[in-house]
C-alpha cells in the first residue's frame, strides 16, 4: 500500500515538476531570443544614428585626395574632430575606409579613431592609406551593398565573437560626394556589453520564478491528490482486501468521494459485501440442509436394510434349505423389498415385492407393506388370503394411486410342497434337480394397492431335494445398457444356467454379475433385488424316517 | 424419451404414446392428461409405439382409469406383445380395456 501511495503521487507531482520546468525552458527561451532581437535592433539603430551622424565631419569630396597626399591640414582636422567624437560616443572604434570596388575584397585606411578605454581594447589605429583585405564574405557582400546604395547602413554582429575579443557590433554608412556617389564607408564599432549585462538577470529571474513555482505546484498537488484520489483509493482498496480476507460485511464505504468514478467505486464495493454476504449465508444454510438430508438418508437406508433379513447363512442349523437374497437400491432408498421367516418349525415363508417407483416415497410404503405382509403371514393365513387382505388394507390409505407387485410363497419343509400367490410380479424360475431353470408362468392377480375387493388365486407346486427356486424385481431384466437395451428375462435365465449347480448365493451372484457386465457403465436404473432359495429336504431323514 | 400427440373432438381424446414411458417421463404423460380430462366422456390411448413401460407409467395409466371410470370410459389400442406381457404379469389386463 505503501508503496502505491508514493508512486501515484510521485508520478503526478513528477509530471507537473517536469512540465513545468520544459515550460519555463521554453517560455525562457523564446524570451531570452525576443529580449536579444529587440535588443540587437535597438543597438543597431541608435549605432547608426552616431555613424550617420559622424559623416557629417567627413568631406566625401576629398577622398581620393587625402589618399593622394593634399589636404593634409583637413585631414587632420577631421581626424581629431572623429578623436573627439570617438570618445564621446563611447565606442571602440570609427574609421573611414575606401574600398576596392573590383571586387571589394580589399581597402585602404583614411581615417581612424581608437577609443581602448571602452571595451578594454588594445587596437592601434592605422595610418591613412593602410591596405587591408576585407575581412571576410560578410563585410564584402555589405560593402557591395553600401556602394550599390542598396541599403541606407549595415550591421555586422558579434555577439559571441571568436577571436576572444568582447561582443560588439559594426555599423557601417555611406560617406557620399557632392555628386551623391558613395566616395568611403564609415564604419563604427560598439560594444555591446550592456546587452550581456542585462540578460544574465533576466534568466536568473525566470529561473528562480520557475523553482520556485514548481515547488509551490508540487506541494498543492501533493496535498489536493493525496486528499481528493489517494485517500478514497486507498480506503476502497483495504476494505475489498480485508473483505477477501474475512468475507464479512464491514462498515459501508458510503459517500467517500464527490467523483462519480470514485463514489460507483465505494458503492459497488458495498453492493457486493452486502450481495457476498448474503449469498454466503444462504449457501452454508442449504449445505447444511443438504448435509442433514444426506445423513437421514443414510440412516433411512440402515433401517431399511435392518428391516429385512440379510444375515447369511441365514438358518445355518436348517440343512434342509438354503437361501439366499439381496436388495441394492438405484438411490439410497429403494421400493423392492424381500423377507423370510418361519412361520413354525416346518413352514418358511418367502416373499419378495416391488413398490412402483423409487426413492423415498416407495421405501416407506414398501416398509408398510412388508409389515403388513409379514405379520399375516406369521398368522399362518393362506397366501392367497394375506394378498386379499393386504390390498384392502394398503387401498384404503392410498392415496398417491402407489401400487406394490408381491409374489408371496409359504413352503412345508417337511413335505417340500409350497404354496404360493402371485400379485403382478415377475414370474420366478424354478430348476428341477435333472433340469434347467426355467420360468414358471404362474397366474397373476392384480398388483395391490390398485384396488380394494380384489381376489388372489393361490397355486400348488411340489419340490423335489435339490430343486431351486428363483424369485426376483424388475431390476434384473429391465437392465438397461448405454444404447438403451432390456437385459431382458432370456439373459437372466442363461445366467443362472450358467452356474447350474451354484448354492444360492452363487447363483444371485452369477445373476448380479451378468446384470453389472450388460449394464457396462450405465447407471443403475431401477432397485435390483434377487431372492434364491434350494430345497433340500435332509430334515425328513433327520426326522425319525418320516414320509420318504 | 416420450412423445405425446393429443387429438380431442368434443367429449373424445385420443393420446398416441411413443417411446419410453419411465419415472422420468411418466410426469409428462401425467401432466398431458391432467389438463385434457375434464369434460372428456371417451378416452382411447394408443400405444403401437409404445416400447417400454415402467411401474411409473403403470400408476399413470391406473389414475387415468379411475378417472375415467367416474366420467366415462377409457380403452388401450395397438399393445405391442412387450407391453401386453406387462399388463399380464401385473395383472393390469384385469383393469384396462384392452383392444
Amino acid at each position: 500500500m505503501q508503496k502505491m501511495r508514493s508512486s501515484m503521487s510521485f508520478n503526478i507531482i513528477g509530471a507537473i515538476v517536469l512540465s513545468l520546468v520544459a515550460l519555463g525552458l521554453i517560455v525562457s527561451s523564446i524570451g531570452y531570443i525576443n529580449f536579444t532581437n529587440v535588443f540587437k535592433k535597438e543597438y543597431s539603430l541608435s549605432t547608426y544614428h552616431m555613424a550617420d551622424t559622424a559623416t557629417t565631419l567627413v568631406n566625401g569630396d576629398h577622398i581620393d585626395a587625402y589618399l593622394a597626399g593634399e589636404e593634409i591640414e583637413e585631414h587632420q582636422t577631421t581626424q581629431r574632430y572623429l578623436d573627439g567624437y570617438c570618445k564621446k560616443m563611447s565606442v571602440s572604434l570609427v574609421y573611414v575606409i575606401q574600398v576596392d570596388r573590383s571586387d571589394y575584397g580589399r581597402f585602404v585606411s583614411i581615417f581612424n579613431s581608437v577609443n581602448n578605454a571602452v571595451d578594454d581594447s588594445n587596437y592601434t589605429p592605422w595610418e591613412l592609406g593602410h591596405a587591408r583585405d576585407t575581412t571576410d564574405d560578410e563585410y564584402r557582400q555589405k560593402y557591395q551593398a553600401l556602394y550599390e546604395k542598396q541599403v541606407p547602413y549595415e550591421t555586422v554582429y558579434r555577439t559571441n565573437p571568436a577571436d576572444g575579443s568582447h561582443p560588439h557590433i559594426t555599423t557601417m554608412v555611406p560617406v557620399m560626394n557632392s555628386a551623391g556617389d558613395v566616395s568611403a564607408i564609415l564604419c563604427m564599432q560598439r560594444p555591446i556589453r550592456e546587452l550581456q549585462e542585462a540578460r544574465r538577470p533576466y534568466l536568473v529571474s525566470i529561473a528562480i520564478a520557475t523553482v520556485l513555482l514548481a515547488l509551490l505546484a508540487s506541494v498543492f498537488v501533493a496535498v489536493f491528490v493525496r486528499r481528493q484520489f489517494v485517500a478514497p483509493i486507498r480506503k476502497v482498496s483495504d476494505e475489498a482486501t480485508r473483505f477477501a480476507r474475512e468475507n464479512i460485511k464491514g462498515t459501508p464505504l458510503g459517500a467517500i468521494s464527490t467523483y462519480e468514478e470514485l463514489a460507483c467505486l465505494a458503492e459497488s464495493i458495498d453492493t457486493m459485501e452486502t450481495d457476498m454476504a448474503t449469498y454466503i449465508e444462504n449457501l452454508t444454510s442449504v449445505t447444511a440442509e443438504k448435509e442433514r438430508i444426506d445423513t437421514e438418508l443414510a440412516l433411512a437406508r440402515s433401517i431399511q436394510e435392518n428391516s429385512i433379513p440379510n444375515i447369511f447363512p441365514a438358518f445355518p442349523e436348517r440343512p434342509d434349505f438354503d437361501i439366499h437374497a439381496s436388495m441394492t437400491p438405484a438411490k439410497e432408498v429403494g421400493g423392492d423389498f424381500y423377507n423370510f421367516f418361519l412361520i413354525d418349525d416346518d413352514h418358511l415363508a418367502l416373499m419378495i415385492g416391488d413398490v412402483s417407483g423409487k426413492g423415498v416415497p416407495a421405501a416407506l410404503f414398501m416398509m408398510v407393506t412388508n409389515i403388513l405382509l409379514s405379520e399375516r403371514a406369521r398368522a399362518g393365513n393362506q397366501p392367497a388370503e394375506v394378498l386379499a387382505a393386504v390390498n384392502n388394507l394398503l387401498c384404503n390409505r392410498n392415496k398417491l394411486d402407489m401400487f406394490v407387485t408381491v409374489w408371496l410363497g409359504v413352503l412345508e419343509l417337511s413335505s417340500g410342497t409350497l404354496v404360493a400367490a402371485n400379485a403382478g410380479h415377475e414370474y420366478p424360475a424354478i430348476k428341477r434337480v435333472d433340469g434347467a431353470f426355467e420360468l414358471l408362468k404362474d397366474k397373476h392377480g392384480l398388483v395391490l394397492g390398485c384396488m380394494s375387493g380384489m381376489t388372489y388365486q393361490q397355486y400348488e407346486l411340489q419340490l423335489e431335494p435339490g430343486d431351486k427356486l428363483f424369485v426376483y424385481t424388475d431390476g434384473a431384466p429391465e437392465a438397461i445398457n448405454a444404447d438403451y437395451e432390456l437385459f431382458g428375462t432370456e439373459r437372466m435365465v442363461a445366467a443362472l444356467n450358467g452356474n447350474p449347480d451354484g448354492s444360492p448365493q452363487q447363483l444371485l451372484e452369477s445373476v448380479s454379475d451378468a446384470v453389472q457386465r450388460f449394464a457396462g457403465g450405465a447407471e443403475q436404473f431401477d432397485d435390483l433385488t434377487m431372492l434364491c432359495v434350494e430345497y433340500r429336504g435332509c430334515a425328513k431323514t433327520a426326522r425319525d424316517g418320516e414320509g420318504a | 424419451m416420450l412423445d405425446i400427440i393429443k387429438t380431442i373432438e368434443g367429449e373424445c381424446a385420443l393420446f398416441v404414446v411413443s417411446g419410453w414411458l419411465d419415472t422420468l417421463s411418466a410426469p409428462k404423460l401425467a401432466a398431458a392428461l391432467d389438463e385434457s380430462l375434464e369434460g372428456i366422456t371417451s378416452l382411447t390411448l394408443d400405444l403401437e409405439k409404445l416400447e417400454y413401460i415402467s411401474s411409473a407409467g403403470l400408476r399413470v395409466l391406473l389414475v387415468a382409469q379411475k378417472t375415467m371410470n367416474e366420467q366415462g370410459e377409457m380403452k388401450v389400442i395397438h399393445v405391442s406383445p412387450t407391453i401386453r406381457d406387462t399388463f399380464e404379469i401385473t395383472g393390469f389386463v384385469g383393469i384396462l380395456t384392452i383392444e
